[in-house]
């Protein structure tokens, strides 16, 4: 055996070993939803259950934090989604001498951790009148979670063909109707993507969603404190839970993604 | 700058676009920032001493945590692991990217693809907690280490910095993993096959060929995960104990329960110019710009 | 329909860059006419001026009597075919067709009809309802035609729109695009760097050079009598031979080559005795002769290269003291079985073939970089 096939060999071994490490604590945590013991662990096994989902539909605390991590959802999507487009189209437009400093400025909420965004909105907007909240809570999301839909939506920019511009302007369009017919059309799959990241990136949100809650608790936020505090099995149905759906949610995308590939045939 | 604006997009589209995008820089990105800088050089002061003698800047919040030896401690502590934790998480991810973009035929490379995106969506909390229960005293790892003779006596993993450090590894891996594909993916495979042509082995043809090539992923992958373990709240509160605590402990600790908010607020910036440093630290290494961060 | 469009004293610069100096132009009406010139030479430039999507620095443009310069280019009467075409790939053949009547508001069923109309015209029936991706090269060709003659423009701007194709295509595009010109009476101005598409279509060809015109004239005029050095070479194939003029009279010149002699060529302006010029004949008006034939513009030159080329043949011969070699162009049948390569040939030309053009002629034939 050559040295490459060796190291060709070790490198599938390697992979194996890699995606149980990736899978393996999310198996673990989801079969102890089934394990009929006080604190949820795999071993030792005592009986099988279903009682923990029982527990969590009783849960009202969190049917609570699922409805405000929902309305905080859709308030980043509403507010992340425009500016980050905005942003986009400004990049892929503006070829200024600024324009570095600009992208550098729009990526720095990616590059500073969670926390002192938080802890600087807390600040900010307290200074102002405001306190920590729902609203709150929206507002220090978004200004992270707008740079990423701003890098989606440069992305697919980067490989749009501005004569279409030219040309829709030649057969008479006037600027709103070219972004109306043309841009936004062109950009519609990435902005749904970008939607939908921008959902899911509120809803696991922690780290910055822990300084400006005020008194509202999220559902990531409410796992922690259960994690802490008063652990059950429950918690586990519910992670379960959210794996499912994320899981779904992914294979749903995919397949719509995939069925949009084959509508625009190879591609566009 | 509005002219080319309004030269692609007409007059209320380009307003639009300028407002919503001043709205994000300077109310949520730039504001924040300095308000909370200049919030971290001004002392904790009563209502009554408000505008008194005392109501001025100062460094005083910078001196305590300078002269607080447990914090200046966990600092350390933490910019230590950080870097391990960023270290380790190149290293087990190396080979899967490298697989992933050269090695993987198309199909493989989907699957491969699906199977790290599934976990990627999966809640950080969520992700940490699965570890909290391997982990545990009573957890399936000890029994398992116990059961295959290894050990005598189930290890308390949660106590030290190893949980964290394992939990931290798992929780940002796909932000060392995806960087380092898009670099690798670029790759011609025909520069690997020279070189093995002209006599390189594996080990010489991954450190003169293919890791300059990826330098951009590796540096843009470390930026990531450094500030997402040196930032990190979640992990070190669930897979910490109180003897391994992370300075966003102290900083969470000095908002919540000291109640001194401008102490908080100076804390939380020397994390921020940690970062800022690290970030320059791997630009300068790397001999890359801001512009290649993202891509 | 008036559908002139004229041009007076237009440039254009960026920032020190000219890429079109100060030029006049008058393109008639329902004229079929084109801009050629090597890229870079500033035609795309003019192209873009016409539509309005660039404003030129000085000048202005008219188009049916109508200034143009405050007429943004979504309200002039040009439509414009790009060299990509620029098809709307997220719209069907028959959207895209419509698209220029639908922002002006136009019914749908009012412009199904119209698009039905000109995808007969295109010989495209029946494939409105088709993806553009599902449509071959040539195809999109068509409905990008459609597309620009929806809107019933004035005039018609082609910007290297047949580039793309492969030689056979793009041959039979060529009568297509003449024959639905002379069916629409649209002025089409057509901007290309294939002589041989330019000369094919045109009514009339602007040859352009380094952001100047070199001259504007029919496609005959252009072969046979070019107005400067630039043209004669730029325009088919042409053998030059640099000289000096030594004698002048009723349009007929003699020039001097240092290890050629005499040669006899004319000139429409005269030339004092000593002026640097240049002396044109092409490849067809070179003749193979025996030794015996007139002495008068007689070359002697060693054979280097037989191309085949289907109709012809295509010869190189070198001759010493010229740096470039003699192009000669050939029927098989006065070809000599036993001329080979390194034969010695003798060549003749008529003192009426050639074209002699002082050097000074070539000005604004330098090369311009940095923009088609």
């Amino acid at each position: 055996m050559s040295a490459q096939r060796f190291f060709h060999y070790t490198i599938r071994v390697y992979l194996v070993v890699f995606f149980l490490y990736m899978f393996l604590p999310l198996i673990i945590m989801s079969l102890a939803t089934f394990n009929d013991s006080r604190f949820p662990t795999v071993w030792p096994w005592r009986d099988t259950t279903l009682r923990w989902f029982g527990e969590l539909w009783a849960d009202t605390a969190m049917w609570e934090a699922l409805g405000t991590s929902v309305v905080v959802g859709f308030g980043v999507l509403a507010l992340a989604v425009p500016i980050g487009v905005s942003a986009g189209l400004f990049l892929s437009t503006y070829q200024g001498r600024a324009k570095n400093f600009y992208y550098s400025l729009m990526l720095s909420p990616l590059l500073t951790p969670g926390v002192i965004i938080g802890i600087s909105t807390l600040i900010f907007w307290r200074n102002l009148g405001v306190s920590g909240g729902i609203g709150l809570t929206i507002i220090a999301q978004t200004t992270f979670i707008a740079a990423y839909v701003m890098l989606m939506v440069l992305a697919r920019l980067q490989r749009f063909d501005r004569t279409q511009e030219l040309a829709a302007q030649s057969l008479g369009a006037t600027h709103a109707q070219i972004v109306r017919r043309i841009l936004l059309p062109y950009l519609k799959p990435a902005i749904i993507t970008a939607a939908v990241i921008a959902f899911l990136q509120s809803f696991e949100n922690y780290n910055t969603t822990l300084f400006v809650r005020g008194f509202d608790t999220t559902l990531t936020v409410y796992i922690a404190t259960k994690v802490r505090t008063g652990l059950t099995p429950a918690v586990n149905a519910l992670g379960l839970i959210m794996i499912m759906v994320t899981v779904l949610a992914a294979v749903i995308y995919e397949l719509l993604r995939r069925k949009d590939l084959d509508k625009a045939g190879k591609g566009t | 700058m509005l002219k080319a604006l309004t030269d692609r997009f007409g007059l209320p589209v380009s307003v639009t676009i300028l407002l919503l995008l001043w709205f994000w820089l300077i109310v949520l990105v730039i504001l924040p920032q300095l308000i909370m800088i200049d919030y971290s050089f001004r002392p904790n002061l009563l209502p009554a001493q408000m505008g008194g003698p005392e109501d001025g800047y100062t460094i005083g919040n910078y001196q305590t945590l300078a002269n607080n030896d447990i914090h200046r401690t966990i600092f350390f502590k933490t910019i230590w692991s950080s870097i391990l934790v960023t270290f380790l998480t190149l290293v087990v991810c190396y080979p899967v990217a490298y697989f992933l973009a050269q090695l993987a035929s198309t199909r493989q490379a989907m699957l491969i693809a699906l199977l790290l995106v599934i976990p990627y969506w999966i809640n950080e909390i969520l992700r940490t907690f699965a570890w909290y229960l391997i982990l545990a005293f009573q957890g399936p790892l000890n029994a398992v280490l116990l059961g295959l003779g290894f050990i005598d006596r189930p290890i308390r993993f949660l106590s030290g910095d190893s949980g964290v450090l394992i939990g931290m590894v798992y929780a940002y891996l796909l932000f060392m993993v995806f960087p380092l594909y898009n670099a690798l993916e670029s790759l011609d495979p025909n520069q690997v096959r020279a070189a093995r042509n002209l006599g390189a082995g594996t080990i010489r043809t991954h450190w003169r060929i293919i890791i300059p090539h990826a330098k951009p992923g590796i540096a843009t992958g470390c930026i990531m995960t450094f500030m997402l373990a040196a930032g990190s709240y979640a992990v070190p509160a669930l897979l910490g104990s109180p003897g391994s605590r992370w300075f966003t402990q102290i900083i969470y600790n000095w908002f919540f329960e000291g109640g001194d908010w401008h102490m908080g607020a100076a804390y939380a910036f020397v994390l921020l110019i940690l970062c800022i440093g690290f970030i320059a630290l791997v630009m300068k290494v790397f001999k890359i710009g801001l512009g290649d961060i993202g891509r | 329909m008036d559908s002139r469009v004229q041009l007076q004293q237009l440039s254009m610069s960026f920032g020190d860059f000219t890429a079109v100096h100060p030029l006049d132009l008058d393109i008639r009406s329902g004229e079929f006419f084109s801009f050629l010139g090597p890229s870079g030479c500033g035609k795309t430039t003019l192209l873009n001026i016409i539509s309005g999507f660039l404003t030129p620095t000085s000048g202005t443009v008219t188009i049916g009597g109508e200034p143009m310069a405050s007429v943004p280019a979504n309200k002039r009467p040009t439509s414009m075919i790009f060299q990509n075409l620029a098809l709307f790939p997220l719209m069907t053949v028959a959207e895209n067709i419509e698209f220029g009547l639908e922002v002006r508001g136009i019914s749908k069923p009012e412009r199904r009809k119209v698009s039905d109309r000109l995808l007969e015209l295109v010989d495209l029936t029946g494939s409105g309802d088709k993806r553009i991706d599902d449509l071959s090269g040539g195809q999109k060709q068509r409905v990008a035609i459609a597309r620009a003659l929806a809107v019933e423009p004035r005039v018609l701007l082609l910007d290297e729109p047949l580039s793309a194709l492969d030689l056979k295509l793009r041959q039979h595009m060529r009568s297509e695009l003449k024959e639905i010109q002379r069916r629409t009476e649209i002025t089409f101005i057509y901007i290309t760097h294939d002589q041989g598409e330019a000369l094919t279509m045109s009514d009339r060809v602007a040859v352009m050079s380094a952001g100047r015109l070199q001259q504007v004239d029919e496609p005959m005029t252009l072969y046979q009598n070019p107005a400067t050095p630039f043209v004669a070479e730029f325009v088919g194939e042409n053998n030059r031979i640099a000289g000096e003029v030594v004698g002048n009279d009723n349009g007929r010149v003699q020039i001097k080559h240092p290890s050629l002699g005499v040669l006899e060529g004319i000139s429409t302006e005269a030339m004092a005795p000593g002026t640097a010029c240049s002396l044109y004949v092409r490849p067809e008006r070179l003749r193979l002769v025996g030794e015996d034939a007139s002495p008068v513009n007689r070359l002697q030159a060693r054979l280097d290269v037989v191309n085949f080329e289907g109709a012809f043949l295509m010869l190189e011969s070198s001759i010493e003291g010229l740096s470039d070699p003699l192009k000669i162009q050939t029927e098989h049948s006065t070809m000599p079985a036993s001329l080979t390569k390194d034969h010695p040939v003798s060549l003749v030309f008529d003192p009426a073939d050639a074209l002699v053009m002082p050097e000074s002629a070539a000005e604004g034939g330098g090369h311009a970089q940095g923009l088609d």
